[in-house]
């Protein structure tokens, strides 16, 4: 279970990106919160996975107080229960497909063949095996989405995070994307969207909507 | 007035201790009144954020300290070059009034540093932050113990007169005046070596029974007597000399700078042991710091007790 509790953001220059959010994620669900760019969407995304620290509240994951994490223990955790899809993937371009996947598991010194399992299998589950060798410049938008779908689930993290997924993607392969989040969903993952994309608002398999306007709750 | 490269460099790095020090110490005051790790307030994040940061100012400035004081030392034995009278560093100490004292407070300060460097390895370590308020409140003392530290040696190095004949170590650390020092060295070395090698014993032991308060207390009066006994007896066969006692001697070339791995290993290894008594560590934490303290104590036992073996083996007579 994810909660946030009274949590405000705010930037420098007193930009006010979150104001006084209460909300509660329970675990399975997939919610997709709405909102128009500059909203807070990927604020609380990214307050959820220790990228950022709230200016007043308190954010709990699993009983766990994120908020008060030193920033080694938030690294930590955000390696052992977070995916994050970044909205411009974030890959390392002249890295191949796999170098780039693999990347989560370095810290974790796995054995040869634990990696080689957990890498096959989430190629597979994302159709981007046969690209495993070439650099990651040299893909196209969606198996780049694919990759970064795919190197955020290497780790079987229990939570997933998506930001504007679908932002750089035509319909067709944003309809991909959507299929993949379907299956996410019924393996049972905690997922959290942030995206202004209308295709994600009438989804039989969404939860939730949660509307942020001006870093404010509008309707959940 | 005393200005050698090595004095500016002490000087200099002084300033910028200070400078940096101070506003650690402003904060670690803010910390220790305001922090509250259950608040979610606007100001507890801002003390979360400024508490890392003001960590880190005073692990460099302690951990620059620490390796500092052997360039002290070394400082130390290279200006008795241009005093008159002096053969080592121990002329140095005693030129001023300021000199003793410094060095007491240098040796304390290396403890105090080394143990808030211990505190904060420790409390980073946890997700609690268990030692957050305690150890800016240790460094609130230890701040105050550096502003004196450099102001002794701020003092010593300004008042140093290279015209006036200071004493030789011999002279300091003689046997035949009615100084604490010249009691000091008349212990019987019997008993001094007794109690060194009984100590030792009580260390071990309480190292096997894992009694981790009184392993502490033993390395605290080990550093003690392994001190004495070092100037009373065992520096006189490091020089194969009876009448020579100076702890300094030891640090330079003649003597293979044996100066420097008896004190480092001696440190280490008390260091170690004293710590245990002051800081709750995990079980493997506690083991291996057992461990390392045992085994720099034991090094130091060892080539210590080689000197006066070697002399009588090489003699047939001890001194």
């Amino acid at each position: 279970m994810i909660q946030l509790q009274h949590v405000s953001k705010v930037y420098e220059n007193n930009i006010i990106a979150l104001d006084d959010i209460t909300l509660t994620f329970g675990e399975g669900e997939l919610i997709v919160l709405k909102g128009v760019s500059g909203s807070g969407k990927s604020t609380i995304l990214s307050l959820i996975a220790g990228l950022l620290k709230p200016t007043q509240g308190d954010i709990i994951v699993d009983k766990k107080h994120i908020s008060k994490l030193p920033d080694h223990f938030c690294s930590q955790f955000r390696r052992d229960n977070i995916g994050f899809i970044f909205q411009k993937y974030n890959l390392i371009p002249l890295l191949s497909v796999e170098e780039n996947i693999l990347l989560p598991l370095v810290p974790l010194n796995l054995d040869e063949e634990k990696v080689d399992a957990k890498l096959k299998s989430v190629m597979e589950m994302f159709t981007i095996a046969h690209k495993k060798d070439i650099k990651v410049k040299n893909l196209s938008g969606g198996e780049q989405q694919r990759t970064a779908i795919a190197r955020a689930n290497v780790n079987n993290p229990k939570i997933i995070l998506a930001d504007e997924p679908t932002a750089n993607l035509d319909e067709k392969l944003s309809i991909e994307f959507i299929e993949i989040l379907r299956s996410l969903k019924s393996a049972k993952r905690t997922i959290i969207v942030a995206t202004h994309d209308p295709l994600f608002f009438d989804l039989d398999f969404v939860d939730r909507i949660i509307e942020i306007h001006n870093g404010k709750l509008v309707c959940s | 007035m005393l200005l050698t490269p090595e004095v500016l460099t002490i000087e200099i790095l002084d300033i910028l201790f200070l400078f940096f020090a101070s506003i650690a110490f402003y904060f670690s005051l803010k910390i220790v009144l305001q922090y509250d790790f259950n608040a979610t307030t606007p100001l507890q994040y801002t003390l979360q954020k400024q508490s890392y940061l003001v960590a880190t100012i005073i692990k460099f400035i302690f951990y620059t300290k620490v390796i500092l004081f052997l360039f002290f030392i070394f400082t130390l034995d290279d200006i008795s070059n241009i005093l008159p009278g002096a053969m080592c560093g121990a002329g140095v100490v005693n030129a001023t009034e300021y000199g003793i004292y410094l060095l007491i407070i240098k040796i304390l300060n290396l403890y105090i540093f080394a143990y808030w460097l211990t505190l904060n390895a420790e409390d980073m370590r946890s997700e609690e932050q268990l030692y957050l308020k305690f150890k800016f409140k240790v460094y609130i003392g230890a701040y105050l113990l550096l502003l004196v530290e450099i102001a002794l040696e701020t003092l010593m190095f300004f008042s140093i007169d290279t015209k006036s004949v200071v004493d030789c170590c011999g002279a300091i650390f003689s046997t035949t005046d009615g100084t604490y020092m010249a009691h000091l060295l008349n212990i019987n070395p019997v008993i001094l070596l007794g109690l060194f090698y009984t100590l030792f014993i009580f260390l071990v032991m309480s190292y096997i029974f894992k009694k981790r308060y009184l392993f502490s207390l033993l390395n605290f009066l080990f550093v003690i007597v392994a001190l004495i006994s070092l100037i009373a007896f065992f520096g006189t066969y490091i020089y194969e000399l009876p009448t020579h006692h100076c702890p300094f001697c030891l640090l330079q070339r003649d003597y293979h700078y044996i100066g420097y791995v008896l004190y480092l290993f001696l440190f280490i290894g008390t260091f170690y042991g004293i710590v245990l008594g002051l800081i709750d560590f995990t079980k493997e934490e506690e083991q291996r710091r057992y461990k390392i303290s045992l085994l720099f104590t034991s090094l130091y036992l060892l080539i210590v007790s080689y000197y006066p073996l070697a002399y009588y083996i090489k003699n047939g007579v001890w001194l």
